[in-house]
């Protein structure tokens, strides 16, 4: 299935630019029927096998529990497999992806004018890229899926961006390949850690999951995966490729890389660096967080400074992502609840601020905020859905974005108060800059470039408010939201085993009892409340 | 010499029959078609030869001596097949070079010319990878550089090229002649020293004499130590490295094309012989030398390719930090993953550097044919701005051009990627963190230069002023070549495994 899945769309992908030749705008026909095709698969997984899930004893915490798995021998010379399998972690997140995938199509339905079929083409081999990276199992299979979404991904950027797209475009690639190449180094180096222990030459997850490596080693490779990790998350200091390539980006591009790629960094520290190396995050803890806690309060900072709207959108992605490395290296499971749920509901956020971004540039030509205001008057729907998601992102309770930087927060206290406090100041930035923003734009006079048709009855030249297709991808992402926000417990639940496994190490470190099961978020937070 | 010994240097035989019979064919019949297509069946006989020796060889033993000077073994074979499928690509690339230019042969125009230096080229090559004595050593070298001066002159043969043409091809073979003639020199010198030091030149005597006690050290360390520099001319790795970008620039392009992949493949493939026949792993000198030439054409390539313009520069200078990746194979102690990285490298390496000069030429080509005859614009096919838009004008040599550029790169899906792989897992094998470092640090520059290339190609408005863009004609024979080449570097990308599989026998 998980092969299929991406068979489905790699040569979706390849057939779009022939659909998109016969008959102009099939290629995007194409591409939505394979995505919802792909969903059909996904869904039709969780029909068949989360009722078998809960049979399986869950204290197994060495052997992963996959929900399914393919492996076929690859590249025997070396031990290395096609080895894919599906998890809790990998279908949330793979829902995550064919939705926004879905989302990104729709909200983006008819801006793309040049050279449709090869957009669509690179659209969805991006996404067949993703599914790969969220479901490889195998070192080397994952490294190649990791790389293999940068490529589509690059020329999406470099095709279809904004004035500056080639220098953003290089500049993306450049961080992302060169991190890469040291993850690369790193998983090598743990293989042959692993051969000269066993004898065994071997790529494949559990197998270095259970090997042994000598403190000092592990340290190295640990910071090898971090720093490939760190700079898709992105965190301080390095995150610099994130504001141009988000700003240059198509609006579609942009939403890819907020809402999906951006997650495939917390993934991997999820799925391998923790699981991996517990003893040496254990000790990298303390910085990570650090780097955690500044890039919240930094993001936030330089998110107010900026005039262009995207560009705010994009460095408020680096503020909201730092609460996912706080979350994640502080090793409780309030916290690392906390991360998870973030990644969803940042990712609906700013997928849908992107997308009303790249709207507004789309009519406007222009992202500049100053070039705005008085939205409100003209296109009202749009500017209530700007609201809306902006009082998201600044984490209004009720909605997902709180219920995750709080549990966050919550779990990193317990772990070190002062950073948590620091962090904190990140959501009055957050308040800061969401509400400037939402001011600039949407109240006060109307600009030039809104009101520039005398007759105030009509809309300006070339402005619509929002179409109904688009009206209802928004208001999806907004319930959805309001249903992480109001009752996150299924999303948490799904996503339980892979917090365990991650878990698992660092309590073998401390020797603490082992959660069996994740008590409700209502228990965990009485647990918390009551722990020094 | 018994019938074994003729029976092992087969494909040798096939290609010196085959010059004669070039030679013979053109003076009663002169035809280029003809030659080119006499070039070709010469090539694949000598491949079949090939073959046929490998199968001999699986039967009985594992390497067949011919008299002492060459010794075929699996390995030579394999390089030789190599070779041979990289000449005939630069043939079908000099053919329509040739012919773009209207170079028919007359009294004064000699297109033949090129095929039979051509196949005197590949017998050196061929040679030299057989090579298991000094002697030998030396004039196979020779025999290459020999074949490589009038090729990299060729424009100066006939009446058909322009004067830009050729003085940039004066200049090129001006070039490699001197600094060939130094480098031989000093290789000499090293080979003398090496039998004042030992009073030996086959390989394998120089091992023995090599790890017994009266050996003079110094003799014999500055002796192979001149050896390796003049092998390391040929492979051009800084700092003898200053003749490529300019040779490179000026030869016609499929000889540019002959110098980057065959000369220097044969030229590896001598060095890893030399390497565990002779014995050069243990001598310490060799050890630093390759190790600080590994990291210098690593970083100092990759730096200086980023100031290039003219894409036949930045190959020049990209190739000069690909042989320093594949020099990492070298520094390792085990002998079976460096062997196997130092070749799957290097098939890597001579499949994607021929695919990028076989686009170039065939840009070059047609925007020759197209009619730009105005002087001074003869370069003008080699600059980056030329390509603006190359995807869009035409599909296959953008894609081609493309994946090519993401395989220099070393980005998954392609050969390159695999063959970085094994150079990284040689390095993380022998624990050379610095030269890992350095390919690390390499490969982040190199990714810009390739970037901006790549990017180039995808831009959206192709230049108008660019005479003849709009369409781009290529012969039937360069489609071929180059969709067998991206074919390749996909399939040995995607599944690496029966080349791994070759590869590995070869050791064991």
């Amino acid at each position: 299935m998980l092969a299929l899945l991406i068979a489905l769309m790699a040569t979706g992908g390849c057939f779009a630019p022939l659909v998109e030749k016969a008959r102009p705008g099939g290629g995007r026909w194409l591409t939505l029927a394979i995505l919802l095709a792909a969903c059909a698969l996904l869904l039709g997984e969780v029909a068949a096998f989360s009722p078998t899930r809960g049979t399986q004893p869950l204290d197994s915490l060495a052997a992963p529990d996959w929900w399914q798995q393919v492996s076929l021998p690859w590249i025997p010379r070396f031990g290395i497999r096609f080895s894919l399998a599906l998890d809790g972690l990998s279908f949330a997140l793979l829902l995550l992806t064919l939705a926004m995938g879905l989302f990104a199509l729709l909200a983006t339905w008819s801006q793309v004018k040049y050279r449709c079929g090869f957009f669509y083409a690179n659209y969805l081999w991006v996404l067949a890229g993703i599914v790969g990276v969220f479901t490889a199992v195998d070192l080397f299979l994952f490294f190649f899926f990791w790389e293999v979404m940068l490529i589509p991904m690059l020329l999406l950027i470099a095709i279809w961006g904004y004035e500056a797209r080639t220098a953003a475009a290089i500049k993306f690639f450049i961080f992302t390949q060169a991190s890469s190449l040291l993850m690369l180094v790193a998983i090598i180096a743990l293989v042959f850690i692993h051969y000269r222990a066993t004898g065994e030459v071997t790529f494949a997850y559990e197998a270095l999951l259970s090997s042994q490596r000598s403190p000092e080693a592990a340290y190295w490779l640990m910071l090898g995966f971090f720093v490939a990790f760190a700079v898709k998350l992105p965190s301080i200091p390095f995150h610099t490729w994130l504001p141009d390539a988000h700003t240059q980006a198509p609006t579609a591009g942009s939403i890819l890389l907020a809402a999906i790629l951006l997650k495939t960094g917390a993934y991997g520290l999820i799925r391998f660096v923790l699981p991996l190396f517990p003893e040496a995050s254990q000790t990298f803890a303390p910085v990570a967080m650090a780097l955690g806690a500044i890039s919240v309060v930094y993001g936030a900072v330089l998110a107010f400074a900026q005039s262009d709207m995207k560009r705010l959108v994009a460095y408020s992605s680096v503020s909201h992502m730092g609460f996912v490395l706080l979350g994640i290296y502080a090793f409780n499971v309030v916290a690392f609840q906390g991360a998870l749920v973030q990644l969803f509901a940042h990712g609906l956020s700013t997928a849908a601020l992107f997308a009303l971004v790249g709207r507004l540039q789309h009519q406007l030509h222009t992202r500049d905020m100053g070039h705005m205001g008085g939205l409100w008057s003209t296109l009202p729907r749009l500017s209530a859905f700007v609201l809306f998601f902006a009082v998201a992102s600044l984490g209004l309770p009720g909605l997902g974005n709180f219920v995750a930087e709080f549990l966050v927060l919550l779990g990193a206290f317990g772990r070190s108060a002062p950073l948590a406090v620091f962090a904190a100041l990140g959501m009055i930035g957050a308040a800061i800059y969401a509400l400037v923003m939402v001011q600039r734009s949407l109240f006060g006079p109307p600009s030039a470039q809104v009101s520039s048709t005398p007759d105030a009855g009509a809309l300006p030249q070339g402005l619509t408010d929002l179409s109904v297709r688009e009206w209802l991808a928004l208001l999806a992402l907004a319930l959805t939201l309001v249903f992480i926000g109001l009752r996150p417990q299924p999303l948490m639940d799904s996503v339980a085993p892979a917090i365990e496994k991650a878990l698992a190490g660092e309590q073998a470190v401390t020797s603490k009892p082992v959660a069996r099961s994740v008590p409700t978020t209502q228990e965990m937070t009485i647990n918390t409340g009551g722990r020094p | 010499m018994t019938a074994m010994e003729l029976y092992a240097i087969l494909p040798l035989l096939v290609l010196t029959a085959g010059i004669v019979l070039l030679m013979l064919q053109v003076a009663f019949f002169r035809s280029h078609n003809a030659a080119m297509m006499t070039t070709v069946t010469v090539l694949v006989t000598a491949i079949l030869a090939c073959l046929v020796v490998t199968g001999e060889l699986r039967d009985t033993v594992s390497s067949l001596p011919a008299t002492t000077m060459l010794l075929i073994d699996q390995q030579a074979l394999f390089i030789c097949v190599l070779l041979l499928l990289a000449a005939m690509a630069v043939a079908v690339l000099g053919h329509s070079y040739l012919r773009a230019r209207q170079v028919v042969p007359s009294a004064t125009d000699h297109p033949e010319a090129f095929y039979i230096l051509l196949l005197l080229c590949l017998l050196g090559a061929c040679t030299l990878v057989c090579a298991s004595h000094f002697a030998i050593f030396f004039l196979a070298l020779e025999l290459i550089s020999l074949a490589l001066y009038p090729l990299l002159a060729f424009p100066l043969t006939g009446r058909a090229f322009q004067n830009d043409e050729r003085g940039l091809a004066m200049e090129s073979a001006i070039k490699y002649l001197l600094l060939s003639a130094i480098a031989s020199a000093l290789g000499l010198f090293g080979i003398a020293l090496v039998y004042g030091a030992t009073g030996a030149l086959e390989f394998s005597a120089v091992a023995a004499a090599m790890s017994g006690q009266n050996v003079s050290a110094g003799l014999m360390q500055s002796g192979l130590a001149l050896v390796l520099a003049a092998m390391a001319f040929k492979l051009s790795l800084v700092p003898f490295h200053l003749w490529t970008p300019d040779v490179y620039q000026g030869a016609p392009t499929p000889v540019t094309a002959l110098i980057a992949t065959v000369s220097k493949a044969a030229a590896v493939a001598i060095l890893l012989r030399l390497m565990s026949v002779s014995g050069w792993s243990e001598a310490s000198i060799i050890g630093s030398l390759l190790t600080l030439m590994a990291i210098a054409s690593i970083v100092g390539g990759n730096l200086l390719a980023l100031l290039q313009r003219d894409i036949k520069r930045l190959l020049a200078y990209s190739s000069i930090a690909h042989i320093g990746y594949l020099t990492v194979a070298f520094l390792i102690n085990e002998q079976t993953l460096g062997g196997e990285a130092a070749l799957y490298f290097l098939v890597a390496y001579v499949v994607t550097t021929l695919g990028a000069f076989a686009v170039i030429s065939l840009v070059a080509d047609n925007a020759l044919s197209n009619g730009s005859t105005d002087p001074g614009e003869a370069l003008a096919p080699f600059h980056i701005d030329y390509y603006t838009g190359l995807f869009w004008r035409s599909p296959l040599l953008g894609t081609c051009l493309a994946a090519m550029l993401l395989s220099l790169a070393g980005i998954p899906l392609t050969i390159g990627f695999i063959g970085k792989f094994y150079i990284f897992a040689a390095g993380v094998e022998g624990e050379l963190w610095l030269v890992l470092g350095a390919v690390i640090v390499g490969s982040a520059l190199g990714l810009f230069y390739y970037l901006r290339l790549l990017l180039t190609l995808f831009q959206r408005a192709p230049m108008p002023s660019v005479a003849g863009s709009s369409v781009l004609a290529i012969p039937v024979t360069g489609q071929l070549l180059l969709v067998l080449l991206s074919l390749t570097l996909l399939t040995l990308g995607v599944f690496p495994q029966p080349l791994i599989n070759w590869l590995h026998a070869l050791y064991t």
